[in-house]
């Protein structure tokens, strides 16, 4: 994890900003210094990283009340109030178990940064994607790469797998929705998030064993833990899609019952039809409507909170890439230029083909302290519902054409153990049921699966070694019902044993290097789609067949990593080398000889089948601070998906990247703070490593050329009355450049997007009602 | 702490209660009426009279499971034929009419015949929608010597509105999409 200094260094030309505030934090029982804890300053939107001492330092402030969040992982954020009138300096101690700084309860594990294979969006970069969907936001990490489907639709990709080979972990719970499909978004509100992670290792058992390509975890801001509340406000627009975005947050905490937290939060998102630098394609525009509240009672040694939310969304789809049957599709490809028919309308409207799509989660959390142990028990529940609304010949036709209903309960029950000889665990366990229920067209039965798991972690840090080694086994069973048109059903039953283990070893070589190597060993059942899917898919003009002849995945991921720091903290990099053995590997083979024949023609066949897959590559990114107000920073993702049975390389696997950004920070000026302008240039290769066309063709056409997009970015936070106010500005796509995406279906068919300048505004509120003795004076 | 485990034991029971009560068993129903396109059936009248004749493409299963049936036109040379098209959706009992449909919408439907060259057919003749513009469910077949080729049938649907259906429209315009495309093999004799 690369450092993020993200502060204005001190150069002081402002009269009223010229304060320091620097300190110290240090592991309050293992006396030792704390590094790699992260500082935030709430009202400046800056952060900066503890060195090995333990020590920060932000230049360059206005005399003002600040809030600081100091974290470190795996520790619930500790809120600290300062009021600054002179140079400051605190000293914090951050403590293993529960105790109390000031009237703060915080809650610190294990005292060391997870060791393990792990990358962050978080501050203001996580600020620079807001109104973007969460795949794009995620596409900022090294390595992520995005699925799309046009401009609507976008799913993450890590290292060459996507959809049920990685798992998303909204808020502590595996969020389980449709994610099967290339065309299904994950259902989850960007805005919720105050930080993603992707994580490899160790810490992945926490959630299943079939992490084939890691986990997302998908973060919200801490509650409030004193009394008093917080309001943020954000808006966003964007003049190629028109798109408009308001999101509140609403946070209290009752000085009265100070036990007792709530946060309300809310999200409106709209876009209308998309541009390219050419046209404007009909009907993809997209609503988005999602609510959450979350309730917490929080004492000493017991904590409970009770979490709701609700995803709603309508994504429209390009309608020149709905298809009624491979003519159409040939003479859709065949054009450099999607027909008139099918461009120029300026419209927020959504009408078919569309899909519509909400999610719902209730969680229960609650952690209890029993001395040094602590147990968590997690209780959820998710009721998802998708419907894809075709293109139908009859235009009274109201229904949707696909129509899934997939409820899922799951219970997590773990045990941490403390910290004795230097080694910290957890022992857990997890249960999930699931249904899942169809109507309309047939694409994937009904089922009810039951998954029983049970993990064990180990974790040991001395000096400067961490040495963590997990296991993991999981047993499910698949029961499914297919229901015929002449009232027959169609019974399937499965069920799967998968085992999972991971080794992750850190070694500290001096304050500069930082060594990582990781070995984790992950199976994966065949999900229900890969298992009986047997349909038309309108997006590809494709007939998908499963096969119940499939047996689980099995992963054997090697990743090591390196790290240098120089002794400053100014100049930052890191290296990763990895390669992903998967035997048994699923995927869709074509099957030229064998179309399947329908009243609309013959559709080519696509039919899962397992190889032994290498999917090998190299992600390296470069940060550099030199003294003065330009920063740079560079990133280069290699990556190789290989099919060993065939011989021959893997469909759709992500072209290698290029980027690299500078930053020029601007000094405070009067009441603008954190002033910045950045420029990003990002460079995406051609994918030359596609399939041979001699095994049988696989694609309708040809990988598009490389490309290249600049994008601009500049955000400044003004203090109105006393409120910080955040106003940033952007551009992307700054020359209008025209590009197709190998990794975007729609490039069969259409341009991407052009052009985007887009304005976001963030309005933060607080009160706070605390002694006033705690806070600094 | 016996009041915490209280809590906890409380916290859960909420939780469980909250997600039970939405965990109701759904009664399994056979809803899979979805708009399926099992037949088409083209049925032949002589000209001046004669016993009609039924040809047509079926696949009683939907798209998928059992391959469709095609049967092959078979034809007396040197005559001409009205022709019926019936389009069904035989998934469910009874048989969903989906001719009907169509003509009710034909401003937004149109059929294409494409006999291959030496099949020695003609089509002609084809009824109009509203607008004057070809439908096609009814048309005129003609045939000369004796023959064997294939005739192709396509169903084009124009999902637009207004559908925006012209005369000039070719098979493959952008403004509809392909609901039917069968090929029939064909014998004049």
């Amino acid at each position: 994890m690369l450092a993020t200094i993200l502060v204005a260094p001190s150069l002081l030309f402002a009269q009223n900003c010229r304060y320091s505030l620097s300190g110290h934090i240090e592991d309050a029982d293992l006396k030792e210094k704390l590094a790699a804890a992260s500082v935030y300053i709430r009202e400046t939107n800056s952060r900066v990283v503890t060195d090995s001492n333990g020590d920060f330092r932000f230049g360059a402030l206005c005399a003002g009340r600040y809030t600081l969040i100091i974290t470190h992982v795996n520790c619930d954020s500790v809120i600290k109030i300062i009021q600054l009138n002179r140079d400051e300096h605190i000293d914090l101690r951050l403590p293993h178990s529960l105790q109390t700084l000031g009237t703060v309860v915080v809650e610190s594990r294990k005292g060391r940064e997870n060791s393990g294979f792990k990358k962050e969006l978080s501050g203001q970069q996580m600020e620079q994607t807001r109104g973007s969907s969460l795949a794009e936001a995620l596409s900022r990490i090294n390595g992520v790469t995005m699925l799309q489907t046009g401009s609507t639709i976008a799913k993450p990709v890590i290292h060459g797998l996507h959809s049920s080979r990685i798992l998303l972990i909204n808020n502590g719970v595996r969020q389980e929705g449709q994610q099967w499909g290339n065309e299904h978004a994950p259902e989850i509100d960007p805005f919720i998030a105050e930080k993603l992670a992707v994580i490899k290792g160790v810490d992945e058992l926490k959630y299943g064993s079939d992490a084939i390509a890691g986990v997302i975890l998908v973060e919200p801001r801490s509650l409030r833990n004193e009394p008093g509340y917080n309001a943020e406000f954000n808006t966003g627009w964007a003049t190629n899609n028109r798109q408009m975005i308001f999101s509140g947050i609403w946070e209290q905490t009752l000085k009265k019952i100070p036990a007792f937290t709530y946060r309300l939060q809310g999200t409106f998102r709209k876009a209308a039809n998309a541009a390219t630098p050419d046209y404007r394609l009909n009907n993809t525009g997209a609503e988005e409507k999602n609510f959450s509240a979350t309730a917490a009672w929080q004492k000493k040694m017991f904590r409970t909170e009770l979490f709701y939310s609700r995803f709603e969304t309508s994504l429209g789809i390009f309608t020149g890439s709905h298809i009624g049957n491979i003519t159409d599709l040939q003479n859709a490809i065949n054009t450099s230029r999607p027909d008139p028919v099918f461009t120029g309308q300026d419209s927020y409207r959504i009408s078919r083909p569309y899909q519509q799509v909400t999610h719902q989660l209730v969680k229960s959390k609650s952690v209890l302290l029993k001395g040094a142990h602590k147990f968590n028990l997690s209780l959820a529940g998710q009721f998802n519902h998708r419907r894809e609304y075709d293109i139908v010949r009859s235009s009274s036709n109201s229904r949707p054409q696909l129509d899934l209903s997939v409820n899922t309960f799951s219970e997590d029950l773990n045990w941490e153990h403390p910290r004795t000889n230097n080694i910290a665990g957890t022992l857990g366990i997890s249960l999930v049921q699931q249904r899942n229920h169809y109507s309309g067209r047939y694409f994937i039965p009904n089922y009810n699966t039951y998954t029983y798991g049970a993990y064990w972690i180990e974790k040991w840090s001395r000096h400067r070694w961490d040495i963590q080694a997990g296991i993991r086994y999981d047993y499910k069973t698949i029961d499914t019902r297919r229901l015929k048109y002449n009232g027959d059903t169609l019974d399937h039953n499965f069920n799967f044993s998968t085992v999972a283990a991971s080794f992750n070893s850190n070694f500290r070589a001096s304050a500069a290097w930082i060594f990582n190597l990781g070995i984790s060993l992950s199976r994966r059942a065949p999900y229900v789609n890969e298992l009986l899917s047997d349909g038309i898919h309108h997006g590809t003009a494709t007939y998908e067949k499963g096969s119940i002849e499939l047996k689980p995945e099995q992963s054997l991921s090697l990743h090591s990593g390196l790290q240098f720091r120089n002794h400053d903290g100014k100049l930052n990099a890191e290296v990763l080398l990895y390669a992903n053995f998967i035997r048994d590997f699923i995927y869709q083979q074509p099957m030229p000889e064998n179309p399947v024949l329908t009243i609309a023609g013959a559709f080519p066949l696509l039919e899962y089948r397992q190889t032994d897959a290498l999917l090998s590559g190299m992600d390296l990114s470069v940060d550099w601070d030199p003294a003065g107000p330009f920063r740079l920073s560079g990133k280069i993702a290699i990556l190789y998906g290989y099919n060993r049975i065939a011989r021959d390389w893997l469909i759709l696997m992500p072209a290698n990247k290029l980027g690299s950004e500078i930053s020029y920070v601007l000094a405070d000026k009067g009441a603008f703070t954190g002033n910045s302008l950045s420029m990003e240039w990002n460079w995406t290769d051609r994918q030359r490593r596609v399939p041979d066309a001699g095994n049988g063709s696989q694609d309708y056409k040809v990988p598009p050329p490389a490309y290249q997009l600049i994008n601009l970015q500049a955000s400044s936070t003004i203090s109105v009355s006393q409120r910080p106010v955040t106003v940033g500005i952007g551009v992307r796509n700054l020359f209008n450049t025209r590009y197709r995406d190998y990794l975007n279906s729609m490039r069969y068919f259409a341009d991407e997007m052009g052009r985007n300048i887009s304005f976001r505004l963030k309005i933060s509120i607080e009160k706070n009602q605390r002694d006033k003795s705690i806070s600094k004076h | 702490m016996k009041t915490q485990l209280t809590k906890i034991a409380f916290a859960a029971f909420m939780a469980a209660v909250l997600l039970t009560a939405c965990s109701k068993d759904k009664d399994e129903v056979e809803d899979n009426e979805e708009e399926v396109i099992t037949t088409l059936k083209l049925t032949f009248t002589p000209a001046g009279g004669g016993t009609a004749l039924t040809y047509q493409f079926r696949d009683p299963d939907g798209p998928g499971g059992i391959a469709p049936t095609t049967d092959e036109i078979v034809l007396a040379p040197s005559k001409s034929y009205d022709v019926a098209i019936e389009v069904l959706n035989e998934t469910t009992t009874p048989a969903e009419d989906i001719t009907e449909e169509i003509a009710e919408e034909a401003a937004a439907h149109r059929f294409y015949f494409q006999p291959s060259a030496g099949s020695n057919i003609t089509v002609s003749n084809l009824n109009t929608d509203g607008n004057g513009i070809a439908l096609g469910l009814a048309s005129t077949w003609t045939t000369t010597a004796t023959a064997t080729g294939t005739i192709k049938v396509t169903l084009r649907h124009y999902p637009g509105n207004p559908p925006g259906k012209a005369a000039a429209d070719p098979i493959d315009s952008p403004k509809s999409g392909t609901d039917i495309e069968v090929t029939f093999n064909t014998k004049v004799q």
